[in-house]
């Protein structure tokens, strides 16, 4: 049978459309498209809410179970798994709005923001690992942040084909630790230039290309970013000495202007007392 | 009608008991995995050899024929390795190397001759590349197997409806009316003719997934050109 180039185009369209009898769902519309799969708009009517639908051109791993039991507010719930009719697999999550992680990162925020965003991303990676669970591809495609702050970390447990250049960890296993580098390059995304030393440094030790050099839990590289807000040293940096006299300073503000106004009271009164 | 045609010819079986291609060729069925191969690739080959080298019409099915037939004598298939490449890419540089081999063997005969090549048609000059060409080439052979294949299908199945609403609705090249239009049009619950079309959507990708799966190496290249298909 001939096939024009018009048609040709038409049925591509619409054989990549999921045929979604048998179950639940009735679809709305494609929303976004990546590596593995394609994400779409879809109503329950059953429960008469809307869900996004994730239809995979690879096998869900056998983690799928395992990741549908993940409850914590900063992963997005599976409803469902499930086969479709022409044998490609789907997820049924939760519709989640906001806005893409790296499209965030363009966006004029503080670092306090910033870093509480990268806190969230963190707790639900230290959260699944706690679980068994990796990740595997933390990349800033697979994390939306809502419009009331809220973060979500998307796609748990599915391998990328190819992976994203600069957010997959070059070991060909990945492990709990190749999340923490993929941490570490999404936190080098959000960082904002010029990049405080002691944050550069929490950057480099996770993206580490060496496994071993990088910090041995999600919850070290908190710790790391919890110390910064604080003031103090992170473990991820020697500081110069000037650096820690600074930093000190910084810390210590107040009360190193409370011992300057004393110190310049005392010698006033010294000083007028004596002529 | 031309001889490509006729010779990529459509198959009127269910392929639902297709094999991958290298299953095919270990158990010694490399004529059955080659007549797959040619089905699919005999209008891309012949497409790319008349762009590629700006062969005329007959020297370009000379050369397509000539190839797929010397496939078999030379041992084709195993020395595909799908670690190196897909066996589409395969394919298209082993053309390539025996199109100019015989063109150099063509030059000897002619003893330092000048080789007149023949002015393709207005209409064979492809603004594409001629690797371009040959992948939407394989795409629309692909459609156009699986097409047959659902045709054949409906007709074996007595689904005669079903295909005749999906032919009148995706496969014409006008406008396309509304569902509601297309059910008073054949007499039908709307429903009816969504339910056809899916079907028939569905059925259709079923038959290219495994038209894919007779010319590809295994599950890993089954879903890489999958995904290629439908980027």
């Amino acid at each position: 049978m001939e096939v024009s180039d018009s048609t040709l185009e038409h049925l591509l369209q619409v054989t990549l459309l999921p045929d979604l009898t048998g179950t639940r769902y009735e679809i709305e519309s494609e929303i976004g498209r990546g590596g593995m799969g394609v994400v779409y708009a879809a109503r329950d009517p059953d429960l008469d809410r809307r869900v996004a639908l994730k239809v995979l051109e690879v096998p869900i791993s056998g983690e799928a179970q395992l990741i549908a039991r993940l409850e914590h507010p900063g992963i997005v719930p599976i409803f469902e798994t499930g086969t479709l009719p022409d044998g490609r697999c789907f997820y049924a999550m939760k519709l989640v709005t906001g806005v893409r992680l790296d499209r965030y990162a363009a966006e004029d925020h503080t670092l306090t923001e910033r870093l509480r965003v990268i806190r969230r991303i963190s707790e639900a990676v230290a959260f699944a690992h706690s679980r068994g669970v990796i990740h595997r591809d933390l990349k800033p495609q697979n994390v939306m942040v809502g419009e009331f702050g809220e973060v979500y970390v998307m796609d748990w447990g599915v391998e990328a084909i190819a992976g994203t250049a600069g957010f997959r960890a070059p070991e060909p296993v990945l492990d709990q630790l190749s999340d923490i580098y993929s941490l570490g390059a999404l936190l080098k995304l959000l960082l904002p230039t010029p990049t405080p030393p002691a944050l550069a440094a929490v950057v480099k030790k996770a993206i580490s290309a060496d496994p071993d050099g990088r910090y041995s839990s999600v919850s070290a590289v908190l710790g790391d970013i919890d110390r910064f807000e604080q003031g103090q040293a992170v473990e991820a940096w020697s500081e110069p000495v000037w650096h820690r006299i600074q930093r000190f300073a910084s810390r210590n503000a107040v009360l190193l202007w409370l011992l300057t106004a004393y110190t310049l009271v005392k010698l006033v009164l010294f000083f007028w007392r004596r002529f | 009608m031309d001889a490509d045609t006729a010779i990529g010819g459509p198959s009127g079986r269910f392929p639902s008991t297709r094999v991958s291609l290298l299953e095919a060729a270990a158990s010694g069925l490399s004529e059955g995995a080659l007549d797959q191969v040619i089905a699919l690739y005999w209008k891309p080959v012949y497409r790319f050899l008349r762009i590629k080298f700006q062969k005329s019409n007959e020297d370009a099915k000379d050369l397509t024929q000539g190839f797929f037939a010397s496939a078999l004598q030379r041992d084709f298939f195993a020395r595909f390795d799908p670690a190196k490449a897909s066996f589409r890419t395969y394919l298209r540089m082993a053309v390539e190397r025996y199109a100019a081999n015989e063109y150099a063997g063509e030059n000897r005969q002619k003893r330092g001759g000048g080789v007149e090549f023949e002015s393709v048609d207005e209409f064979e000059i492809a603004t594409e590349s001629p690797e371009a060409e040959f992948e939407r080439e394989w795409r629309r052979q692909l459609f156009s197997l699986a097409l047959d294949d659902l045709r054949t299908h409906c007709a074996e199945t007595g689904r005669q409806l079903p295909f005749h609403i999906f032919e009148d609705y995706d496969l014409g090249d006008r406008d396309r009316i509304s569902y509601s239009d297309m059910a008073a049009k054949h007499g039908l619950p709307e429903t009816t003719v969504t339910n056809y079309l899916a079907w028939a959507r569905r059925t259709l990708r079923t038959f290219i997934t495994e038209r894919l799966r007779a010319t590809t190496s295994g599950p890993k290249e089954l879903h890489e050109e999958m995904r290629r298909l439908w980027k």
